[in-house]
């Protein structure tokens, strides 16, 4: 399809699909369309995490998701972590995490039970990657309880690694990443809280919010630490944390963790983001020795100097400048915080600058995703949101519930828009949500997303926006960053592996590359300075470009 | 709890002595204001520690300025702003923790920063600007001025520069 004459009646459709009555210009014109097909595509078991009344703060962190290709046929798959359910001081139900199988008709397949992934410990993360290097995605799960890493025999069935890396206790956010660059994927496990399952049965609300009894914490709550496992091939991993510099030194309540070259050393660095404490920032020197550098970077708190409540953080060049901006979801009456990158590990709070602030503002947010959904060249932004306490039902603070809706915001010159209300039935889902991953799960070339949500079935939202340009998947193993130049503008994507809220999305490149027939120039960096390039690439495919 | 066994242990012989006592026996006030005097001199003693605490930051990064090692000088303006860097701040999680503050008043007012002791919001946030400014400064005049900005906010604070 040629879009140079197409765009403008797409950009009509849209614009009338999003005006419902009332004054057009006082709509925001959205370009985004977003469908709930959860149901439909078989996705109806729901992710448990502890009671109703969530006594204990476990119960209120929710589970994260995976979308992987787990049988190599280029669709993407489903792994949903699942916690625990609860009952007064009694377990009713250990909730397994779940396995389903694409079947490339927009319905999914529970293959949980034969996969042998099914964890049964009261999950929290996920993370993927090619832990044994046999070309098939492995799956790092993290619970409370001990983590379990289960290795993809190449055809969606599981093995445990006896003695795998992890910790044992409450375990958050992970991620797989070659740290030392030799070639295989270190691990790096986050951890929130030092608490037994005794404690999290007895708890009783107590502390007082709003004139509501409420769950204690995160203050007052002894700090797990956060631990790195280096992996030192045959299936082997040791405990590198001090040897690599990541000892957790604060005991700060870690939830997400993504690796990025941040600096453009061709290394990945880790951002961590803590609950109620600054968060880290640290530097690999290439080797796999890191320095904890978030406080004089600039992205370790707000433009107050104040720290957040970090709970989920998307990666990605928003500003267009080339290098990965940061940003972070944060709790409730308090901003998510955008970091652009200056360069040199250097960050700046541009959250108001950007129209952050206010649709940010009230809602607790959690996963997040930077992506271009509508094709258009730039990266949109989605935010999963969902308070931690049930009792904000009862607070009557003007919007603030228990369950929230999504944010979808659009790019548009150097300003976010909020158009989560114009954007389809999808963004109208209102349910306490966590985790989010992306990936293109339909193959139509646009990214969809999917969403964890707390006692419910997770949220499909097939992305059927009107395509306002071509498109290209780049799945390219190893790669760090690639950029795609159209029309003398260069679009730039980094790898990331981790981030969102405990998720893991497709790692595959993905360009919204606006009304162009080809790309004039694909280039591919790798950490040891290969440069790839390729010239003239057709638009609107998958392509595959082995390391 | 575990620390409550000894003093009940101490207190529960005095209080036995003198069965009907109208007022609280002199060796117990004692022991109490002995008490106090340590308790005090412990708060005083941590104020003066983080005192000594910026006051190793502000004449680190001195050096680094005299060295011309701007990246690093900019780090510690940044430790100082923040009362030292993440093992401080994981110590103060665990003070707080325990219901201890040194600023509660001026924490409630939003002067400070929960557990914070010496270093105000306002001068944090000015120690962190001068912070970033050198850490961006191109110039010898901009990151003079980065620093100047730097040590009125220590200097208001510490009382020297």
């Amino acid at each position: 399809m040629n879009f140079r004459a197409g765009s403008f009646l797409t950009l009509v459709g849209a614009g009338l699909g999003a005006w419902q009555g009332g004054s057009p210009s006082a709509v925001p014109v959205s370009s985004f369309h977003f469908v709930d097909r959860s149901a439909s595509a078989g996705l109806r078991l729901p992710t448990w995490c502890g009671r109703p009344e969530k006594p204990h703060i476990l119960e209120s962190g929710g589970t994260g998701l995976a979308l992987f290709d787990c049988d190599g046929d280029r669709d993407l798959d489903l792994y949903l972590v699942n916690g625990w359910r609860l009952q007064g001081n009694q377990v009713v139900e250990r909730g397994r995490n779940l396995l389903y199988r694409n079947r490339g008709d927009g319905t999914f397949e529970d293959i949980t039970a034969s996969a042998g992934a099914g964890d049964e410990r009261w999950g929290t993360g996920v993370a993927t990657g090619d832990v044994d290097g046999d070309g098939d995605i492995d799956l790092f799960a993290s619970n409370f309880g001990p983590d379990a890493l289960y290795l993809n025999r190449g055809d969606c069935t599981f093995t445990t690694l006896p003695d795998g890396p992890g910790i044992d206790g409450w375990s958050t956010g992970a991620t797989l990443f070659d740290a030392d660059r030799d070639g295989d994927l270190d691990l790096y496990v986050a951890a929130y809280i030092d608490c037994t399952l005794d404690q999290v049965l007895d708890a009783q609300p107590t502390l007082d919010w709003h004139g509501l009894k409420v769950m204690l914490g995160p203050f007052g709550l002894e700090g797990k630490g956060n631990r790195y496992f280096e992996n030192l091939g045959g299936g082997r991993f040791r405990d590198a944390t001090e040897a690599a510099g990541l000892v957790d030194a604060g005991l700060y309540y870690s939830f997400s963790v993504a690796a990025a070259d941040f600096d453009g050393d061709r290394d990945l660095d880790l951002y961590v983001a803590n609950d109620s404490n600054p968060n880290y920032l640290y530097q690999n020197d290439g080797r796999g020795h890191f320095q904890e550098v978030g406080l004089w970077s600039g992205a370790a708190l707000d433009e107050n100097g104040l720290a957040q409540a970090g709970m989920g953080q998307a990666i990605g060049d928003v500003d267009g400048d080339g290098d990965p901006d940061l940003l972070v979801t944060n709790f409730s009456q308090d901003q998510s915080t955008l970091y652009a990158n200056l360069g040199q590990l250097m960050f700046e709070d541009v959250t108001r600058r950007w129209g952050l602030r206010e649709p940010t503002f009230m809602p607790l947010s959690w996963g997040t995703i930077l992506a271009d959904f509508d094709l258009d060249r730039d990266l949109d932004l989605f935010i999963a949101n969902g308070h931690i306490y049930p009792q904000a039902d009862r607070a009557g603070i003007e919007g603030i519930r228990f369950k929230q809706p999504n944010l979808l915001l659009a790019k548009e010159g150097g300003r976010f828009t909020d158009l989560s209300q114009q954007s389809g039935p999808g963004l109208a889902v209102i349910e306490s949500s966590r985790g989010v991953a992306a990936g293109d799960l339909d193959g139509d070339g646009d990214v969809d997303l999917v969403v964890a949500n707390v006692d419910a079935p997770p949220t499909l939202l097939r992305n059927d926006s009107p395509p306002r340009g071509a498109w290209l998947l780049v799945d390219a193993p190893g790669a760090l960053r690639v950029s795609a130049q159209v029309d003398g503008i260069q679009l730039v994507r980094d790898f990331v592996a981790g981030g969102s809220y405990l998720s893991a999305s497709d790692p595959c490149f993905h360009f919204g590359l606006g009304p162009v027939d080809w790309v004039d120039q694909l280039m591919l960096l790798y950490p040891d300075g290969t440069l790839k390039t390729l010239r003239h690439v057709a638009v609107n495919q998958r392509l595959r470009i082995p390391r | 709890m575990k620390y409550t066994r000894p003093l009940v242990a101490l207190l529960v012989p005095v209080l036995a002595l003198p069965a009907l006592a109208q007022e609280t026996p002199k060796s117990m006030v004692a022991t109490y204001s002995a008490l106090a005097d340590g308790i005090l001199a412990l708060r005083r003693t941590e104020a003066e520690f983080v005192r000594a605490l910026l006051d190793s930051h502000l004449q680190t990064a001195k050096a680094h300025v005299k060295e011309g090692q701007w990246q690093a000088a900019a780090a510690q303006i940044a430790l100082f702003a923040n009362e030292g860097d993440n093992a401080i701040g994981g110590i103060r999680k665990r003070l707080l923790e325990g219901g201890h503050h040194h600023n509660a008043a001026g924490e409630e007012q939003g002067i400070y920063e929960p557990g914070y002791v010496i270093v105000t919001k306002a001068a944090k946030q000015k120690a962190l600007a001068a912070s970033s400014a050198l850490r961006q400064a191109q110039t010898d005049e901009a990151r003079k001025q980065a620093w100047q900005q730097f040590e009125t906010v220590a200097q208001e604070l510490l009382g020297k520069s």
